[in-house]
């Protein structure tokens, strides 16, 4: 794999909190990389995956706000971070701001569609909350009638409580 | 039970047209003409079924297509799995916008000529519209049948529950109900001694079970008297379980998926939360199921007694001056939905049905020039008027997973309140804020461009504000008023050249009477609960109706009827009983059209009960 496509999952896991192994199963991750490629160009995709490997490392209390101050607060990266944000959790890419547009130029893919039938599937959304997309990845019958299952996701350095307190409502299919 | 492979040969429309054969002529495959055509083939009668559809989605490939489209969707609304097809076009519903005072907007399907903006839509693929219903059926209670007798509200109908009882048997096995007797013995409602229904009733969702927690064993007063809330379980028209004790212990055979072998799909609900638009495995009923047994059915010297001709829709009634009785349909057959090249054939038969649903069966019958000795084709539109509240639940409810709905609060769908507002029933949609609010996409963009969440942030986010949603859809009865109608214009026309629906209806204030009490109802619900009220409506909402200081944004609710009113002579109504035309003996229009009111019971279980009623009757006349 890449250097490339390895920076771009690095800044997915941070950007989501799913896992390497989450986005991978996805089956979708150099496809999405190809969507910003064609949509923003592959410029400010480059643009995008040095910022992040610019970033100080994992465990520097730092990084968190630099991942807000080069990356999302960024006027140029921002946006785009954003639709990859919407793209990875359901599917869709979504029409960049027109701010955006009116700033760094109309981009002629930059519209909003669902990348492929499977993105809408693979959408990372229904696997947050613990369903499933609507139409798909059926559950079975009467699993609705049980709490759901909400896969715990890894607890951050400053809010490791966070998690276990808003699970405790959550139990576990029986 | 799969389509035979015959089936899905393309008819040659010439020889349809000069076939001399057939014993009846049906427009429209959804289930009112299915249930129809599969009486008559039982009968050995010739059955020609006309759908203006394509009919690819016969096939599996065909209807796996649907559900792709649907995946492909960026806004998946409840008409996104069927391709555009201007030749046999649909209404949208997200293509609406709100009309200034006498305003008409005809940039959409159905002609929007107000006041109030309609988002109803119907299907027109084969199939028709349960291709997308959301399955619910119950019951009409015994008291919808007389309410201008009880409540000095709306219309009798010219029968009483005890005369269609037997037929919503028939209706309740055809389409394959899930429920159990103990569940819908509620409000009076009886059932034979015996009596099951042909699956066992689908499992209340928790997310039902979370609100039941909080509502269950209080109550309301409404004008003295008290109505006790619980959540009770909806019939459903969806495979469940079969009741081994259904038919006097003979048991229930479901129908699954009609073109893949059933033990792959379709034999049960798998819970894919996605009854409207489509279920992806045909484990909720669509009229196919019932075709498919029809078009198995061959006549003496072997030949299929059923034929189906896509791609054909019906454009004028020709009546026969002398008899008056109809002596030919004319249809548009077209030959590609992208293109409005068509060549016009002339269709006979003995008896004509028009099945095409409320607002299209009263087109066709309007573009003939055939208003009724009643006048009153096209009028009494009815619909379910929805009113939709919305909350988030203090605790995790898993919303999202589930059927489309698996329960409600039905306890106020009949009362002496309703000599004054209408009476509803609340059904709890699974999928969350969804129908009102977009959600979850729409919560997805708020989390990651309003409040700057990304990261586990924005995981527990979306747990915290989706995981919670609850979404009470109040659905309202809604009393025939002759003003309420369809109409044409020659101005106003589809590709074809055939004239487009126009629609014009006021929501009559008995509605909202019950709207306003229906939104304090509901308060009350989110007050038991400790349930935040996110519900907001939109002055600049398409359909915003202000009401004694207040404004509701009312949406359709799919379940249209009234344009062929049925009644007790031929100046009442446009047909009898059995949906027979008074005007035209061998002319039946059949569907919700016929409905003289629709009380709170989704129409569909209704409407299929009436034909079993009508397909008896044309049997009789043909004999």
């Amino acid at each position: 794999m890449s250097d490339r496509i390895e920076t771009f999952l690095g800044l997915s896991v941070e950007l989501t909190a799913f896992s390497r192994f989450d986005l991978l199963a996805t089956g979708l991750a150099e496809r999405y990389l190809g969507t910003l490629d064609k949509v923003v160009g592959g410029d400010t995709t480059n643009t995008l995956l040095a910022a992040f490997a610019a970033l100080p490392p994992p465990g520097d209390g730092t990084r968190a706000r630099a991942l807000r101050a080069t990356i999302l607060g960024s006027e140029l990266l921002g946006d785009v971070a954003r639709s990859l944000i919407k793209l990875w959790y359901s599917g869709t890419w979504f029409e960049l701001p027109y701010a955006w547009t009116q700033r760094f130029g109309a981009k002629p893919a930059d519209a909003t569609f669902v990348v492929s039938p499977d993105a809408y599937v693979e959408g990372l959304l229904w696997k947050a909350i613990g369903a499933h997309p609507a139409g798909a990845k059926a559950p079975g019958y009467g699993s609705w009638a049980y709490p759901p299952k909400i896969p715990a996701f890894p607890a951050s350095d400053t809010k490791a409580d966070a998690v276990s307190v808003h699970l405790q409502n959550v139990g576990i299919m029986s | 039970m799969l389509f035979p492979s015959e089936s899905a040969l393309r008819v040659d429309p010439q020889a349809v047209a000069g076939s001399r054969d057939y014993d009846i002529v049906i427009v429209g495959s959804g289930i009112s003409g299915a249930i129809i055509a599969k009486q008559a083939a039982e009968a050995g009668k010739r059955v020609l079924v006309l759908e203006a559809g394509t009919g690819a989605n016969r096939s599996l490939v065909g209807y796996d297509d649907l559900l792709t489209t649907f995946y492909s969707a960026a806004a998946k609304d409840n008409q996104s799995p069927f391709p555009v097809n201007a030749n046999a076009a649909m209404p949208r519903s997200p293509q609406l916008r709100k009309l200034q005072a006498g305003e008409t907007d005809s940039s959409t399907y159905i002609v929007q000529s107000g006041p109030y903006v309609s988002d109803t839509t119907y299907t027109r693929i084969f199939g028709g519209t349960t291709m997308h219903w959301e399955a619910k059926t119950p019951r009409m209670l015994r008291s919808d049948f007389k309410s201008r007798t009880n409540y000095g509200q709306g219309l009798d109908w010219p029968l009483s529950f005890e005369e269609v009882e037997e037929d919503y048997r028939l209706a309740e096995q055809e389409i394959g109900v899930s429920a159990n007797v103990e569940d819908q013995s509620y409000l009076g409602q009886t059932f034979p001694d015996g009596y099951v229904f042909p699956m066992r009733g689908l499992p209340l969702s928790y997310l039902d079970q979370q609100v039941n927690n909080g509502i269950d064993g209080t109550s309301v007063d409404l004008y003295g008297r008290i109505y006790p809330l619980k959540v009770r379980p909806y019939p459903q028209g969806r495979n469940g379980i079969p009741n081994p004790a259904y038919d006097g212990g003979r048991g229930y055979r479901p129908v699954g998926a009609v073109n893949t072998h059933q033990v792959e799909e379709g034999g049960r609900c798998q819970g894919n939360t996605n009854c409207v638009p489509l279920c992806p495995v045909q484990a909720r009923y669509h009229s196919g199921k019932t075709l498919a047994k029809a078009f198995r059915m061959n006549g003496k010297s072997g030949q299929p007694l059923v034929e189906l001709l896509p791609q054909a829709v019906a454009s004028k009634v020709v009546i026969d001056p002398d008899s008056g009785k109809v002596s030919a349909l004319e249809v548009k057959v077209y030959e590609d939905p992208r293109s409005p090249v068509y060549e016009t054939i002339t269709v006979r038969g003995k008896v004509f049905v028009l099945a095409a649903g409320a607002i299209e069966t009263a087109r066709l019958m309007l573009s003939s020039g055939l208003r009724s000795t009643s006048g009153l084709v096209g009028r009494n539109l009815m619909d379910h008027a929805y009113l939709l509240n919305w909350a988030l639940m203090p605790q995790i409810c898993g919303t999202m997973r589930g059927t489309s709905s698996t329960g409600g609060i039905v306890d106020l769908r009949d009362g002496p309140f309703r000599e004054k507002q209408a009476a509803f029933a609340i059904d709890i949609h699974n999928d969350g804020w969804g129908w009102a609010t977009g959600a979850p996409t729409s919560d997805l963009l708020e989390l990651v461009d309003d409040r700057n969440l990304h990261g586990r942030e924005l995981r527990q986010g979306l747990i915290d504000r989706v995981s919670r949603q609850l979404l009470l859809a109040v659905m309202l009865e809604v009393m025939p008023v002759e003003s309420n109608r369809i109409t044409l214009d020659p101005q106003f026309t589809d590709a074809l050249g055939n004239m487009r629906p126009i629609l014009s209806f006021t929501v009559p204030e008995y509605t909202m009477r019950g709207a306003a009490y229906a939104r304090q109802f509901s308060r009350t619900v989110f007050a038991r609960l400790g349930a935040q009220d996110h519900t907001s409506y939109d002055r600049s909402d398409f359909g915003y109706v202000a009401y004694e200081g207040q404004g509701y944004a009312i949406r359709g609710g799919n379940h249209l009827a009234g344009t062929h009113i049925m009644g007790t002579t031929k100046t009442n109504s446009v047909v009898n009983k059995n949906q027979r035309s008074w005007d035209h003996e061998n002319l039946y229009l059949v569907g919700g059209g016929s409905m003289p009111t629709i009380g709170t019971a989704n129409v569909t279980l209704t409407l299929a009960a009436m034909c079993f009623r009508s397909g008896r009757d044309i049997l009789n006349y043909l004999h």
